[in-house]
């Protein structure tokens, strides 16, 4: 801990800090461009220095706030002395990673130019002050001024956009440097929203504009492709969107239901093989098709549900660490069996190891997503093709969710997920409820599957694993979701593109990636089991006594008060 | 198919299956005790073979002497490494998280199971070797001619896990019944709440299920090593999950079940890979290709018929 | 540097890459504003000033997990081809350079990587991948961009010939190629060994239920069959496990002479060790991913006598161009070793590289818009004809290899014997 300064000095730290950091991304940090992003330029910033800049403009936000500007103190409802601090902290680990890195790439400090020195200075110093001053946290923020209805949507649209942005960096930035200082920035960018208190603000108003936040997601993701013109990027966009459809579906059974499922990649596998089958390849064992993508679409979810309420049908009924154990061993059947029915170890159906590839592209609606169209004079190739159609079928997964979820029978779900016992008393009939939630997890998976196998253009068996290094595999369906947050929307597709993200990033340390993955599974359990977005309820089950605590501590200040 | 090969497919079995047993063990007791699946006790067993190989490629002398004389050294070594292991997740990992809702220790358990591997698959160095193992590792061999008893091969490995498995079995149900620990597992096992307050250490008696199970596991992998002649660092995840198979089969909670739930899934498998590719009906789906499913075919109708297994008394439904 | 932040309308041009999430820009104002203000350079590197215009060339294998020995020793040797002609000015005025890319063996990163590197304008063609999965998950996406697609590790017929390769072979790719023979052209020589020079008549097959051992055990069945011989038993193993006593048991009993083993050293070697372990002394064959020296101590030493393995072209120690890929790969100090696969590699990167040379020649010895070159190199890749390490290089009307040498390799005495019999086929 840093001591406690007169708060005036403290003040001033912070002030001249961020003046400073403002300042040094528009300097050059080293003298060659062979550093990512090239950050040799005077005058304007470049790769990592606008993650610099983006936390210290967050930072001369909050200090503004601190100083009691007018106008500005309503940006931080909840007190802005945290929200200051983690902004500064954004800015450090930017800051510093970066330097480091120069020093590091480049062979030693000496590669670091003036203006490095002066922003690692800089944003030490907005730190120490920030840190420094006293707390101001205020427990019951005041309650938000209502808006008119078109502002708030206007609001919703430009953070959804925002986020956009935000994740869009993420995906796009091509080096590993980069990426390793936008983490923590982007980590620490949150967290400062979240101590103002805009991240409470914000959710208040996304519940009273269900209809506008659907709108302004969707709108601000369908911006994505309009932004690349090459086909690199969509492609991990599209990988991204396919996993995280996938954890959606999962969530359903893990998040919503309670049920661990360790063999979920499998109906994925059921939805991808039923496509390729009907797709009219020449690897197929059937000679039909090609289907319309509505009739493939229809038949992968079909056969995915069969699949889900042939193995749940006998184990629902069963204690729900042995459902763990017979989803897992499900898992395994249906990679072991594709891999063997190729006419020689069994019935010929999926040509066993060698799969079934050369699968053709969807048409849909008359659009052959293999070839490129042009929309308001942007070219679509054929990811971004995938890309949108991707886009719909999370939404329908979106959909559904949210419609299950807060529907009678999603209560029952979550009835069931709490407490069996007394959920069963209260007249709610466990069996038929976790079967319809296992048989619709199961059946979105399948949808998910067909659009993967004409995305990927085959259908093997070695996609379906319970442990590897790539998603989707079970493993890290389960991860995305416990990662993300259990039983939220945002929860699955946060930690989905993380997980994505994250080793395809930093390829460097492949070989060490899940020894890494295995590690951040043991310490999230033990120090945020929660999840990155948690449900409320979820919080509440997993800190229960820091909560009470809380509670006790608010009802103390209101008696003394 | 003569009668001879269905009764080697059958010695094969017995000696696979007191394998799985020995690895069922150890889930077995800690499922019993804290009702937890311990995920990661594949790698538990995986990381006693490792154990024992690392000190015979590093001691100097060992591999000088006739592998019977240096086998009780390579015992000792895979039991140290297994039990240190166990101990350490048990305190580090599982124990933060008494408590919690069940789905935090089985994901802490699936991490720690990649953890544990990948730490051997990006570490483990033999003398001379690159550092990490991608490809199984030659694992030192009993020397002598295998055993034929009436047209039945079986090798010393073979021999060996047969009466270490029988040994251990005397010495556990001697253990848990008449010891005093013994005992307090089983009063722990019963009702971990009455037992704290009669005076047992619920801690130490946790800890020592989980040494108890990670030196059977440990014995089991040494052993294993000897019979095939390779080790390497994914073994423990079908070995795992067909360890856990077993006890569920035998009934969760029953020690005596574990070793039998093993013996029945590893004839089961024998003869799903040797006997079923020879039956008119069936031929299709037999092979070695095709025992995991079987496997798992197996645990699924038990359950469906016998839910608490063959040898369990009761559902444990404390949740 | 990214390229999201939005320009200036007035400040320069509208390329195609700046059409960016203007929409985003009321949330880092100051930042793009100011941004826009001047030009800066691209920062990609390649405005280094050279005098040689500089050509990438995109490599992807498995460079983590299980297979990394194998993917780095396949990058080690398109490495060490890119240096060479770099230093012999393979084609002047052109600096080759090689951008390698992990794909873990998983085809949807295969995929990707091949989108990233047909983004990628300074890439002129892909050497890759490893797994026949793999490729034929990248082939579509490469072909789309007319760009070359080179293996040298692919063996399965399909990728080729397509799905009826039997019967009705046609090639869906024109711009996939590889240096290594395929399954069709290696197997029969395999069996014809077994048949006639080893006396096998009746031969117990086994595979690894993987692309490359089912690949490679269907073809040889086939032609032993043809030649008389008799396939006692098939059985398939988990590569998973170590534990083979029921393939063992059915091999013993199956009154076979021999096994043919259709997979990959690791398992090859334990197999061996535990058919000589429950006392069958039967010769073993397999394909080239059996060749390999880890193979001797897996199968416990002496009981690896008898194993036989084919590889492409004549022995290394036979052929002068394979003696100097081999000095110059241990002169060059990797820590992986070259392996199986490297020399197909080493070949297939110098061919791109020809192929490369060709196409620039047509062009009056300009690169120009490395787009707009794809597609010439595609056309000379076809006609690329040279002695490489493994002999003859060039390809066939489906893109495959034109190299008939084949040999076969025994280990004896607990190490190998290479070139105990070499072919040429047809």
């Amino acid at each position: 801990m840093i001591p406690k300064t007169s708060t005036p000095a403290a003040r001033a730290l912070v002030v001249c800090g961020a003046a400073l950091s403002l300042v040094s991304p528009f300097l050059a940090w080293t003298w060659t461009s062979r550093y990512p992003g090239n950050l040799t330029v005077y005058g304007y910033p470049g790769g990592s220095q606008l993650l610099t800049l983006a936390g210290a403009l967050l930072a001369a936000v909050f200090t503004a706030a601190v100083l009691g500007v007018p106008g500005l103190r309503a940006l931080a409802p909840a007190g802005a002395v945290r929200a200051l601090r983690a902004a500064s902290l954004a800015a450090l680990t930017a800051t510093w990673i970066t330097v480091g890195a120069i020093a590091v790439d480049l062979g030693g400090v000496v590669n670091v130019e003036p203006g490095g020195w002066l922003a690692a200075g800089a944003v030490l110093l907005l730190a120490a002050g920030a840190h420094a001053l006293p707390d101001d946290t205020v427990t019951e923020p005041p309650p938000a001024a209502r808006l008119p209805r078109a502002a708030e949507g206007a609001l919703i649209t430009v953070v959804f956009l925002a986020a956009m942005y935000v994740l869009t960096y993420g995906i796009t930035t091509d080096s590993a440097q980069d990426f390793l200082a936008f983490l923590p920035a982007a980590g620490f960018g949150v967290r400062a929203l979240a101590a103002a208190g805009l991240t409470a603000r914000f959710g208040a108003l996304t519940a009273r504009n269900r209809i506008a936040v659907a709108v302004a997601a969707l709108a601000s993701a369908l911006v994505f492709p309009f932004t690349q013109t090459g086909d690199q990027y969509t492609a991990i966009a599209d990988n991204i969107l396919v996993f995280a459809a996938v954890a959606l579906g999962l969530n359903i059974v893990v998040g919503l239901v309670g049920l661990l499922d360790l063999g979920y990649v499998a109906f994925l596998g059921t939805g991808a093989y039923t496509a390729a089958l009907v797709s009219g390849s020449t690897f197929s064992t059937f000679d039909i098709g090609p289907w319309p993508f509505w009739a493939t679409a229809l038949l992968g979810m079909g056969v995915s549900l069969v699949a889900g309420l042939v193995i749940g049908a006998p184990t629902l009924r069963l204690h729900g660490d042995y459902l763990a154990i017979v989803t897992l061993g499900f898992g395994e059947i249906f990679r072991i069996t594709v891999n063997n029915l190729d006419g020689t170890s069994g019935p010929r159906l999926t040509n066993g190891p060698n799969g079934i590839n050369s699968v053709p592209n969807l048409t849909v609606f008359g659009f052959d997503l293999g070839t490129r169209h042009t929309l308001l004079g942007v070219t679509f190739g054929r990811f971004a093709n995938y890309y949108l159609l991707l886009l719909a079928v999370i939404a329908v997964i979106v959909f559904v969710y949210a419609r299950a979820g807060n529907s009678r029978i999603g209560r029952a779900w979550i009835a069931l997920r709490e407490d069996e016992k007394a959920a069963t008393a209260m007249g709610i009939e466990g069996f038929r409820y976790k079967l319809l939630a296992f048989g619709l997890g199961a059946s979105l998976a399948g949808l998910a599957g067909t659009v993967m196998a004409h995305l990927q253009t085959n259908a093997v068996p070695e996609n379906y694993k319970f442990a590897d290094t790539a998603p989707p595999n079970s493993a890290f369906l389960l991860a995305a979701v416990v990662l993300g947050g259990m039983g939220t929307v945002s929860g699955p597709l946060v930690g989905a593109a993380l997980l994505y993200l994250i080793p395809a990033k930093f390829a460097f340390f492949s070989q060490y990636q899940m020894m890494l993955f295995g590690l951040a599974l043991i310490l999230m359990m033990r120090f945020r089991p929660e999840g990155l977005v948690p449900d409320r309820r979820h919080r509440l089950e997993f800190h229960d006594e820091q909560v009470a605590a809380a509670e006790a501590r608010r009802t103390a200040a209101e008696a003394t008060a | 198919m003569t009668a001879t090969d269905v009764l080697q497919l059958l010695a094969d079995g017995l000696v696979l299956g007191t394998m799985y047993g020995l690895i069922a063990v150890g889930y077995t007791m800690v499922y019993g005790i804290l009702q937890i699946i311990n995920f990661a006790h594949g790698e538990i067993y995986m990381l006693g073979g490792f154990g024992a190989l690392f000190v015979y490629a590093w001691v100097p002398g060992l591999r000088a002497v006739s592998l019977w004389l240096a086998l009780p050294v390579l015992l000792v070594a895979a039991v140290v490494v297994s039990v240190a292991a166990a101990v350490a997740a048990e305190r580090f990992a599982y124990r933060p998280l008494r408590g919690a809702p069940r789905l935090a220790p089985l994901i802490t358990a699936i991490g720690l199971s990649l953890f544990l591997q990948q730490v051997v698959f990006n570490f483990f160095t033999l003398p001379g070797g690159s550092v990490g193992v991608t490809a199984p590792v030659p694992f030192p061999q009993l020397p002598g001619e295998p055993l034929h008893l009436g047209g039945v091969t079986l090798s010393h490995a073979a021999l060996l896990t047969l009466v270490v498995a029988a040994l251990a079995m005397v010495v556990l149900t001697w253990f848990v019944a008449r010891t005093r620990t013994g005992r307090a597992m089983q009063a722990t096992a019963q009702d971990p709440k009455t037992a704290r307050l009669m005076g047992i250490d619920t801690d130490r008696v946790i800890v020592v299920a989980f040494a108890i199970g990670a030196l059977l596991a440990a014995v089991a992998c040494v052993t294993q090593g000897l019979r095939l002649g390779t080790i390497s660092y994914n073994m423990g995840f079908i070995a795992g999950l067909k360890g856990f198979t077993a006890a569920v089969l035998g009934g969760i909670g029953n020690i005596k079940g574990a070793m039998l739930g093993g013996v029945v899934l590893g004839v089961a498998e024998a003869l799903a890979s040797g006997l079923l590719p020879h039956l008119p009906a069936l031929h299709m789906f037999g092979g070695s290709v095709w025992k995991d499913v079987w496997a798992f075919v197996i645990l699924i109708v038990v359950l469906l018929i016998r839910p608490q297994g063959l040898l369990g008394e009761r559902i444990a439904d404390r949740a | 540097m990214h390229r999201l932040i939005a320009d200036a309308p007035d400040a320069r041009p509208r390329s195609g890459r700046s059409r960016s999430l203007a929409l985003a820009a009321p949330l880092l104002a100051g930042s793009l504003v100011l941004s826009a203000c001047g030009t800066r350079d691209d920062g990609s590197g390649d405005d280094g000033g050279q005098e040689a215009t500089t050509v990438t060339i995109g490599f992807d294998a498995p460079l983590s997990k299980d297979l990394a020995a194998v993917g780095l020793g396949m990058r080690n040797s398109a490495q060490l081809a890119v240096k060479q002609a770099n230093k012999n000015e393979l084609v002047p005025g052109v600096t080759f350079e090689l951008a390698a890319k992990d794909d873990q063996a998983t085809p949807n990163i295969g995929q990707q990587n091949a989108a990233a590197f047909v983004a990628d304008t300074s890439v002129i063609g892909v050497v890759g991948a490893y797994n026949s999965s793999v490729s034929a998950a990248m082939q579509s996406t490469l072909h789309d961009a007319t760009m070359v697609q080179v293996s040298g590790a692919n063996t399965a017929a399909t990728l080729t010939q397509g799905a009826r390769y039997k019967t009705d072979p046609q090639r869906e790719y024109d711009n996939y190629f590889r240096t290594i023979s395929t399954d069709a052209v290696a197997a029969p020589v395999m069996a014809e060994y077994f048949f006639k020079d080893l006396r096998i008549k009746k031969i117990a097959t086994v595979d690894d239920k993987k692309t490359y051992g089912t690949g490679i055990v269907e073809n040889f069945t086939e032609a032993y069959e043809k030649l008389g011989g008799k396939v006692a038993v098939h059985q398939s193993i988990n590569p998973d496990e170590s534990d083979y006593a029921a393939v063992v048991n059915s091999v013993k009993s199956s009154g076979a002479q021999g096994v043919f083993y259709g997979g990959e050293y690791p398992q090859a070697g334990p197999l061996k060790k535990q058919l000589v372990a429950a006392g069958f002394d039967g010769p073993m064959g397999g394909g080239d991913a059996v060749k390999d020296d880890q193979l001797i101590p897996l199968a416990g030493g002496k009981s690896a006598d008898g194993v036989c393995a084919h590889s492409d072209g004549a022995p290394v120690d036979s052929l002068d161009s394979a003696k100097s890929f081999v000095a110059d790969y241990k002169a060059a100090g990797y820590s992986e070793g070259y392996g199986v696969f490297g020399a197909y590699v080493y070949d297939a990167t110098t061919a791109l590289m020809k192929a490369v040379g060709a196409a620039v020649e047509a062009n009056d010895g300009k690169v120009g818009d490395i787009a707009q070159l794809r597609p010439k190199v595609v056309d000379a890749m076809q006609k690329v004809a040279f002695d490489g390490a493994t002999g003859k290089v060039g390809f066939d009307a489906y893109g495959d290899s034109v190299n008939q040498v084949i040999s076969v390799n025994c280990v004896q005495d607990g190490a190998w014997k290479n070139g105990v019999k070499i072919v040429t086929v047809k």
